[in-house]
């Protein structure tokens, strides 16, 4: 009898954990806010953003509450709401993760998951009336009423998750005196990793839902209004002008990326060669001042670059004064050898931190190596280039694999602040790219290109990330990631 | 020379006095190139911040006309005073230095108690978390989807957006962990033995041992908080009270980094707008100077975590 009312509860908490789980995942849904009632309210808000702001919420309604079609108290009415629902959930979660601990933790887990999803239920009611008052609108087709499913879906599974939840709690055995409220090291360990797991799984895979973008029209305000298919993929491919951008653009990247690759023996030179200074107070010096750079942001470069090459820069100060020519020109406006010329910054700004790596190296090189090539009379350059470059070559060959496996992502710091007009057709990379065609022109950005566009990229990277693995695997025997 | 030199005689002991001079001539070309190339590069390095910081001080018309090129002259400081009277610049301040801290504090103790928990081989479902987390650092959903989850948790034109998203940081994790793992576990297990806790053996001993690893990512953390701007473009652009300093320096930037305004060399524009003595120029020099300062403040404390810090990219799940 005793072990048949242990499979029940167990049973039951299983059911009652997988049923928490949906709650909490519906709360961060859009597609399951219950509290859209309205068309004014986007279609891209999560339950939890409505339960957040109250202002970002009536801020949707500034206009329908001034001419009189919404009632305030009606939006006043839906946060409360929605900030019911969400402590309910909220609480019902904490129960949840109680029952992984022992009996006493079972039971009280048990019962605050009831109380939770008992709480969320009216918070749910209270969205009835809300309906009410808005479907008594004096303008219908701007406000556009509406009962979204996730008022059904959420009561549905708030009210499973209440009986799931009082039936485990009466099932469950009474707790002897000598129990204590105890969790196994194994499940403390697991939820006090949890909050971070969480906040992992919200910022760095929940915008992976957004892919669906891809497959969507799209309209600021509305949200996506229809599926498409691969409208946008095809688009891309057989819109002539998108296509001429996208060559373009990858041609900048890659071209960009590939200088960048072939130059990426510098620091390792650098390292070498500032080996061979022997006077530690230069070497110090050196390393002290080249590594500068490459803790100023990019706006600061910018600065730099418009301090020194703008028409009263330095450069044409300079110029001017030798004579070589006799009025200022601003270098920046400029757009001839743009990639070299943002290598070229890359260069100044990262050259002496690269080093550093292949500095501390050469520090790891076995001394006698050296003493003993000495002694077989072997010059400076024969050392270097037979003991030193084939010491760093391991860490040399990580870099270079990394680097072609982040061969399309440049980032778009560096060449947003460089852009303007005269350079901005060789300047725009991938990210760039994404980034103007999606939010860089105030508004009106087509998002489900944008979105296709960095969805590829993605894609493509990982796939050479997991070559460059494979390879370094082959060839070395080791994997880089 | 030296090279040709070295294929023909490297194998045979160097003892005749001519191959001793040669030597010694070749050492001493080499080293007055190498000496000069590193010298080169690294006064290239260091002079846009001198040239900034004498264009910040120099007599303001001088500045405005191109006149400072390698010194300062008529030396005042009336510029960072009258940094008080820019729009919006104390805003963007205390938007920068309250990013930086919070940003800073969270991030650390996120990654020294995560990077301490997933050191604990009992966790349940520890491979999977700790893959969950790195994974992260490999593949990214994209620049749009992330601002739309951004704009969906209601995190954008909120100063939270700066903070919470850069709370989890699996690389910084990642050297954490390790460094933790080369903590002798005795210390820990005596404590376990003693009743202590979970919280109180990350309280009183991974803590205050991993103290030199936490450092370095503070400082690696903030430099990255002080330096980012994107973010302030992407996510704040409904509210410029909430502009990052970084950001407001690009916008006074790009006021007239557009063609037309730079090729008029500027000034009578904003003279009227601003303190009679100050001109666009030494403004957005100055706003720099203001930027880069805290950088270099904590630059010489920074320089030993920088072999820690740069054995991010050698150190592996």
């Amino acid at each position: 009898m005793e072990t048949r009312r242990n499979r029940l509860s167990d049973i039951m908490l299983y059911l009652l954990r997988a049923v928490s789980i949906l709650l909490m995942i519906s709360l961060v849904l859009p597609a399951f806010n219950p509290a859209r009632l309205s068309a004014l309210i986007s279609k891209d808000s999560a339950l939890l953003t409505i339960s957040l702001s109250y202002t970002s919420l009536k801020g949707g309604f500034t206009r329908a509450i001034n001419r009189g079609w919404v009632e305030e108290s009606t939006i006043t009415l839906i946060f409360l709401a929605s900030v019911v629902i969400t402590l309910g959930i909220a609480m019902l979660s904490a129960g949840c993760f109680m029952t992984l601990g022992k009996l006493r933790f079972q039971k009280l887990g048990a019962r605050l998951a009831a109380i939770g999803s008992a709480i969320g239920m009216p918070g749910l009611i209270m969205l009835i009336p809300a309906y009410i008052a808005m479907s008594q609108t004096g303008n219908p087709v701007k406000v556009q009423p509406m009962l979204p499913i996730g008022i059904y879906v959420l009561f549905g599974l708030l009210a499973l998750n209440l009986a799931i939840s009082l039936i485990t709690a009466i099932k469950l055995p009474k707790p002897q005196a000598t129990d204590r409220y105890e969790m196994e090291p194994k499940y403390q360990l697991f939820l006090m990793i949890l909050p971070f797991v969480i906040l992992t799984l919200v910022f760095a895979y929940l915008p992976l839902w957004g892919w669906r973008y891809a497959f969507f029209n799209y309209k600021p305000g509305l949200g996506l209004n229809e599926f498409v298919g691969l409208k946008w993929f095809t688009f891309l491919f057989e819109n002539p002008a998108t296509r001429r951008d996208i060559a373009r653009v990858i041609t900048n990247t890659l071209a960009m990326s590939g200088i960048g690759i072939a130059t990426s023996w510098l620091p390792m030179a650098f390292a070498i060669f500032l080996a061979e200074i022997k006077s530690a107070r230069v070497s110090r010096m050196v390393q002290t001042f080249t590594t500068i750079p490459n803790f100023i942001s990019w706006v600061l470069v910018y600065t730099f670059a418009f301090a020194l090459f703008s028409t009263e820069g330095f450069v044409n100060s300079m110029l001017i004064d030798l004579g070589i020519i006799e009025k200022g020109r601003n270098f920046l406006m400029d757009g001839d050898h743009i990639w070299l010329k943002m290598w070229a910054w890359n260069t100044w700004k990262g050259l002496g931190w690269s080093a550093i790596i292949y500095i501390a190296g050469i520090s790891g090189i076995d001394q006698q190596l050296y003493e003993a090539a000495t002694i077989d009379g072997a010059g400076r350059f024969r050392k270097m280039w037979n003991i030193t470059v084939p010491g760093l070559i391991p860490t040399f060959s990580v870099l270079l694999l990394l680097s072609i496996a982040g061969i399309l992502s440049n980032g778009m710091d560096q060449y947003f602040v460089f852009k303007n007009s005269a350079n901005k057709t060789t300047i725009e990379v991938l990210d760039l790219y994404v980034y103007t065609l999606g939010l860089g022109s105030g508004g009106s950005g087509n998002i489900p290109l944008a979105t296709v566009v960095g969805m590829l990229k993605s894609i493509i990277s990982v796939t050479l990330l997991f070559t460059a693995n494979r390879i370094s695997k082959l060839v070395r025997g080791e994997t880089i990631v | 020379m030296d090279a040709a030199y070295n294929t023909k005689q490297s194998r045979k002991p160097l003892k005749t006095r001519k191959h001793r001079y040669m030597r010694a001539k070749g050492d001493i070309i080499f080293n007055i190139i190498n000496y000069t190339v590193f010298i080169l590069f690294t006064l290239i390095c260091i002079f846009p911040f001198y040239y900034l910081l004498i264009n910040t001080i120099s007599d303001n018309e001088l500045v405005r006309t191109g006149q400072i090129k390698l010194y300062p002259i008529g030396i005042h400081f009336k510029n960072y005073l009258a940094l008080v009277n820019v729009n919006n610049l104390g805003a963007s301040v205390m938007v920068s230095v309250a990013r930086t801290v919070i940003g800073t504090a969270t991030m650390v103790l996120a990654s020294a108690f995560v990077g301490y928990l997933v050191t604990k081989r009992n966790m349940w479902g520890r491979r999977f978390i700790y893959r969950l987390l790195i994974i992260t650092m490999y593949f990214n959903a994209g620049l749009i989807p992330w601002y739309l989850n951004m704009s969906m948790l209601g995190l954008t034109n909120n100063f939270w957006g700066y903070i919470i998203p850069g709370i989890v940081a699996p690389y910084n994790i990642i050297l954490v962990k390790t460094y933790i793992e080369s903590i002798p576990a005795e210390l820990e297990e005596s404590a376990f033995v003693d009743g202590a806790g979970y919280f109180t053996i990350f309280r009183k001993i991974i803590w205050p041992l991993s103290k030199p690893i936490l450092a370095t990512i503070a400082i690696f953390g903030a430099v990255g908080h002080w330096n980012s701007f994107t973010d302030s473009m992407i996510l704040m652009s409904g509210k410029p009270e909430l502009y990052t300093l970084q950001y407001r320096l690009y916008i006074y930037l790009s006021s007239t980094s557009n063609l037309s305004a730079l090729m008029n060399s500027g000034g009578s524009v904003n003279e009227s707008v601003l303190n009679a003595a100050l001109n666009m120029r030494t403004v957005k020099l100055t706003v720099a100077m203001v930027t880069i300062i805290p950088i270099l403040l904590v630059y010489p404390f920074m320089q030993r975590y920088f072999e820690k810090g740069i054995m991010i990219g050698a150190v592996k799940g």
